[in-house]
């Protein structure tokens, strides 16, 4: 939808919000790879159903630590749905055949990279809040999620760049963790930004890790001593 | 489901709405004009593609728990009532949740149009008849889904999809080129469903294209009863 809206719009503009038309597409389909792997989770979808069943028990039986184990798996996850994002994404490219254009510099996308696992971890770890909810209201195990992904679909980039706000909305949402799971590591790599503004960003993607880490840590604690295997 | 969830949920759904609206605003405000239609229109496309959707979700919620019933065993239990089985899946669980968020969107809407649209008896009219026909694909897609669940057991990744193509009518289907265009309107006819009854209101749509969306409407859903039927000629109740 996105590429052809972006479409329409540069066919009556060279430049619009400040985008060239190959800007944007390159924009439009790093959201594609990019949203493929922070996004993709299967813990998102078994860890609240695994704390209200019960079934949480046979893992804290065994020498795994659980949020870890999960981590793996959703990487493994991530690993697979890239293969065929990149598939499905090369389709659409031959199709299309979009000029894109993206940051010359090696040192750039080295950091693009960077920003882009930070964002991964971040989005891991701030779900993993959301489905820890479970602990306390075993029913309802997809609800704040639910809100967590609303927010996520508009305030991270994943419909537009966030510079189509007014610059205090932008200047507002620095402060969130949503720019840095889409929208900052796309535009490190699309080259918007110099090598001092990229080590800003991934300054404050290094400090929304930590906190997330923080939080989700004493929910576990707090969680566990709650926890009482029911549905066992 | 308890209260607070419920207005999770409730709050959720208009924030997803409002935000979007938003963005529309924002990005409107930045060009003259989007495939041809003006701000106001585009946010009327907007609205009407989310009544159309919510009120798909509201009344055929129940599809989205077919699966289990099927695997369970339990849709032998519906077939042997004196029950149409087809009403009972495909109607028999209501999303009140949707109602409010409908409510809100049907007032959005005719506040909207009150302000930027002249409207006469003959346009509401054939805006209610379209969205009518829009209703009429939406189940023959729904009746569709269950056809497929019992022949494969698939009914959630087949939801997904048709969630997925409709939310690419949140913006007119003009924008989209040819041959994608074409395809989203009489191949798979979202574009009838989400993105006619607006055109109606603006006078858009010349009687002939009214007249072959009904159409597609009334064939779609006689195609997809016997395909339901068929289905049910194929079920061999595995799982009792």
């Amino acid at each position: 939808m996105t590429f052809f809206l972006w479409t329409s719009i540069f066919s009556q503009n060279e430049i619009a919000f400040g985008y060239s038309k190959s800007q944007m597409m390159a924009y439009v389909f790093s959201v594609l790879i990019i949203s493929t792997f922070v996004i993709a989770a299967p813990s998102n979808d078994n860890i609240g159903g695994e704390i209200s069943n019960g079934d949480l028990s046979n893992y804290l039986l065994k020498p795994v630590n659980y949020l870890k184990y999960w981590l793996t798996r959703d990487w493994a996850s991530k690993l697979l749905n890239m293969m065929f994002a990149v598939g499905e994404i090369g389709i659409l490219f031959i199709i299309f055949r979009p000029q894109l254009s993206f940051t010359s510099s090696p040192v750039l996308l080295l950091l693009g990279v960077i920003a882009c696992i930070l964002a991964s971890l971040i989005y891991y770890l701030i779900t993993k809040l959301a489905v820890m909810v479970s602990f306390w209201m075993p029913e309802n195990t997809w609800g704040l999620m639910f809100l967590f992904l609303v927010f996520f679909e508009i305030l991270s980039g994943t419909l537009f760049p966030l510079d189509v706000l007014p610059s205090w909305g932008l200047n507002l949402l620095q402060f969130t963790p949503f720019p840095y799971m889409v929208y900052f590591p796309i535009e490190i790599l699309i080259g918007k930004f110099g090598v001092i503004e990229t080590m800003r960003i991934l300054l404050f993607s290094l400090a929304w890790l930590v906190v997330s880490y923080f939080w989700v840590n004493k929910m576990w604690k707090a969680g566990l001593k709650t926890y009482s295997a029911a549905g066992r | 489901m308890n209260l607070p969830m419920v207005m999770i949920f409730f709050v959720s759904k208009l924030l997803r709405y409002g935000l979007f609206l938003v963005f529309l605003f924002l990005l409107m405000n930045g060009v003259k004009n989007l495939g041809g239609y003006t701000r106001e229109q585009i946010i009327i496309f907007y609205l009407i593609f989310n009544i159309i959707d919510t009120l798909g979700q509201l009344l055929f919620r129940e599809v989205y728990y077919f699966r289990p019933l099927v695997i369970s065993g339990n849709f032998d239990m519906v077939l042997t009532k004196p029950f149409n089985p087809l009403i009972r899946v495909l109607l028999g669980g209501p999303d009140l949740m949707d109602t409010g968020v409908f409510v809100i969107l049907i007032g959005m809407l005719v506040y909207t149009l009150s302000n930027f649209v002249r409207l006469d008896s003959f346009l509401i009219f054939y805006f209610v008849l379209m969205i009518i026909n829009s209703l009429l694909i939406t189940a023959a897609f729904h009746i569709s889904v269950l056809a497929i669940g019992i022949l494969t057991l698939s009914v959630d990744h087949l939801i997904m999809i048709y969630r997925d193509l409709s939310s690419l009518m949140r913006i007119p289907v003009d924008i989209f080129t040819n041959p994608l265009r074409t395809l989203l309107t009489f191949i798979i006819p979202i574009g009838i469903m989400f993105t006619f009854p607006a055109k109606v209101l603006f006078g858009l749509l010349s009687w002939q294209l009214i007249l072959i969306s009904f159409l597609f409407g009334v064939v779609s859903l006689f195609l997809s009863l016997k395909f339901w039927n068929y289905s049910l000629r194929q079920y061999q109740s595995a799982s009792s």
